[in-house]
């Protein structure tokens, strides 16, 4: 356990970027809080609550190129022409795809235990067997630095869906508040090495973990059968923008596309990009037919995916409770209404 | 890390013949080289067009051909209108094979009833293959294929080598005054082939007629760990990382499927 003044803990993100990581901190603009680069001049924000993108952004990036290779298409005076690299006689033309693993060290500072939780969901879908190799290259190498939360806003609700808790590895640094500064536990032996590079003494503090403070409390009831009866109040005014997966911290639904570029088009790329279940494409299958019709079952489909499916085929509940589909939803629509029952309001 | 075990690089595979089986089907036969595709009846391949994109299809060969696979796409959507244009020569990646294939240790020495409406019997030709090749370690077997009009029939030359091993009823719902065979959907031709308790019953096609039939199947007594259905959905990844192909349930089409078995989803999952 080592006591640190908030001036010294500020240096862990600059002593992160001489060991070589990627470092990516909470920073306030527009408005709100967003996990950046960290860079000199950054405005570091510690006292936040929730922020608008999350470090799958960063894990699973939007526009992953998974690898690169050469077709034959040439731009006619009509438009892009395709032909297919054919093959004269016997001797084999192979597609050589050509990529390169992620090498960048990824290290997070100050994200919240739900954030963390949400990258032990992430490694239960993508390390399943086969692993995402993109993902467990990235995943390998990346630190985190965990920052207690204190209390809740109107939106979160980490303590019914027990992601403030930390499990196990899932974690390097952690940081508390205390009354004068800040504690630091290393928990790993990145944390520390990278906690012994401040040069603070370490002390003997009892460090028992604590939930944060919730305004409102509720238990989830989210079968598959709960889910398909709980009311939808609000669904109506849905714009169907998908800022509930786009927030969401584990929302991983993706597509995978040929991308081109137009000077050069025999140069085509295999672009991974965020696909969301609330848009049309997502279920429509060749001939058009569309699995998911209305407002309502794709906005139950999320949930469905977020709870018994990923109990199901991982093992954990998807949803870290973070309350980002709640806080940036435009309509006001609030999923706790569906996969909860309040208990004792405020 | 190596180029082979990353699952979302392609191998290469050439297209050796392409057969005309319908006016919107066609059956591209593809060469691998220097790599054998090990896959079992009912599995799936993801087909890569250079330039186009990517889709998945079940394999509609034999599973003792591992030399060649073959596919039989019908223009749908971009990847199976751009596969159309393939002439025999040209280069495409092939992912896979993926999924679960048939259960065809659950099937020996069962009576086996196979329901393919459409394109549906493309999934179920790599099972009908094994089965002609191993006829001997199956009881009855029964193949009935419903199409809409005469010219939408696939395979047709290649049923009459499958008649002397099964019987096989071919019926057509819109057909012209001409034609000699049966008419009407395939469920109203059951009748005769559905046996009770102790079939195995394999259904792949248009989903609405897949539900209607394990329906059917289901009130005349053949259970439900009995029934397998395929399922289709558009798998990006092949590999449960894109979340695209999930079915009420929580199963993934692409890693736990595209074969189930009604134990394990209800009608509703099948789709409408």
């Amino acid at each position: 356990m080592i006591r640190v003044k908030e001036g010294d803990l500020l240096r862990l993100p600059s002593i992160l970027g001489e060991m070589g990581y990627r470092v990516i901190v909470p920073t306030e603009g527009n408005g709100v809080t967003k996990f950046a680069d960290f860079t000199s001049g950054a405005r570091m924000k510690l006292d936040y609550v929730r922020t608008i993108n999350s470090p799958r952004d960063f894990l699973l990036p939007d526009g992953e190129v998974l690898y690169r290779y050469r077709s034959t298409a040439t731009v006619t005076s009509y438009g892009l022409k395709i032909r297919f690299p054919t093959v004269e006689g016997p001797c084999p033309v192979t597609i050589n795809a050509e990529y390169t693993a992620p090498t960048e060290r990824l290290a997070f500072f100050a994200i919240h235990p739900c954030h963390a939780n949400s990258i032990r969901y992430l490694d239960r879908v993508m390390l399943s067997d086969p692993a995402d190799p993109y993902y467990m290259a990235r995943r390998e190498k990346m630190f985190l630095a965990v920052l207690e939360c204190e209390e809740g806003d109107d939106y979160c609700f980490c303590v019914p869906a027990g992601s403030w808790k930390l499990e196990g590895d899932h974690c390097d640094i952690l940081i508390r508040r205390s009354e004068d500064g800040f504690l630091l536990q290393p928990r790993s032996e990145a944390g520390e090495r990278v906690a012994s590079r401040l040069d603070m003494p370490a002390e003997d503090i009892p460090f028992e973990e604590r939930p944060p403070k919730m305004r409102g409390s509720f238990s989830i009831r989210a079968s598959e059968v709960e889910i398909d009866r709980g009311g939808v109040e609000g669904l109506d005014s849905c714009t169907l923008c998908a800022a509930c997966t786009v927030t969401c911290p584990t929302c991983y639904c993706s597509d995978i596309e040929d991308r081109f570029h137009l000077v050069d088009p025999s140069n085509v790329e295999r672009v991974r990009r965020r696909m969301s279940c609330q848009r049309r494409c997502y279920s429509m299958i060749a001939g058009g037919s569309i699995f998911l019709k209305t407002k309502e079952e794709r906005y139950r489909w999320r949930l469905k995916h977020k709870f018994p499916f990923s109990v199901k085929a991982f093992g954990i509940p998807g949803c870290v409770g973070c309350g980002n589909c709640i806080a940036f939803c435009p309509a006001g629509i609030d999923m706790r209404r569906t996969v909860g029952s309040e208990q004792n309001e405020g | 890390m190596k180029a082979d075990v990353n699952p979302y690089v392609p191998k290469s595979a050439t297209v050796v013949a392409v057969k005309n089986e319908s006016l919107e089907t066609k059956t591209l036969r593809l060469r691998l080289y220097n790599w054998k595709a090990e896959f079992l009846p009912g599995q799936f391949v993801q087909l890569l067009l250079p330039g186009v994109g990517e889709a998945p299809f079940c394999i509609a060969s034999s599973p003792s051909e591992q030399k060649h696979l073959d596919l039989t796409i019908i223009r749908r959507g971009l990847v199976t209108i751009a596969s159309h244009y393939m002439r025999p020569g040209d280069v495409v990646g092939i992912r896979g094979p993926f999924g679960r294939p048939f259960p065809v240790s659950r099937m020996l020495g069962k009576d086996l009833l196979i329901v393919g409406t459409g394109i549906g019997i493309a999934a179920l030709r790599s099972l009908i293959l094994f089965i002609v090749e191993h006829r001997e370690e199956f009881n009855e077997v029964n193949l009935l294929y419903g199409a809409r009009f005469p010219e939408d029939l696939v395979y047709r030359d290649e049923m009459k080598s499958w008649t002397d091993k099964m019987n096989l009823m071919v019926t057509l719902s819109k057909a012209s005054p001409e034609w000699g065979g049966l008419r009407g959907r395939v469920t109203d031709h059951l009748n005769g082939v559905v046996k009770g308790e102790g079939q195995v019953a394999i259904l792949c096609g248009s989903p609405l007629v897949m539900r209607s039939v394990a329906g059917e199947l289901l009130g005349r007594g053949i259970k439900t760990d009995q029934i397998f259905v395929s399922l289709e959905r558009h798998m990006k990844c092949g590999i449960g990382k894109c979340a695209r192909c999930i079915i009420p349930g929580g199963w993934h089409v692409c890693r736990d499927g595209p074969v189930f078995s009604l134990d394990e989803i209800s009608l509703d999952s099948i789709g409408e």
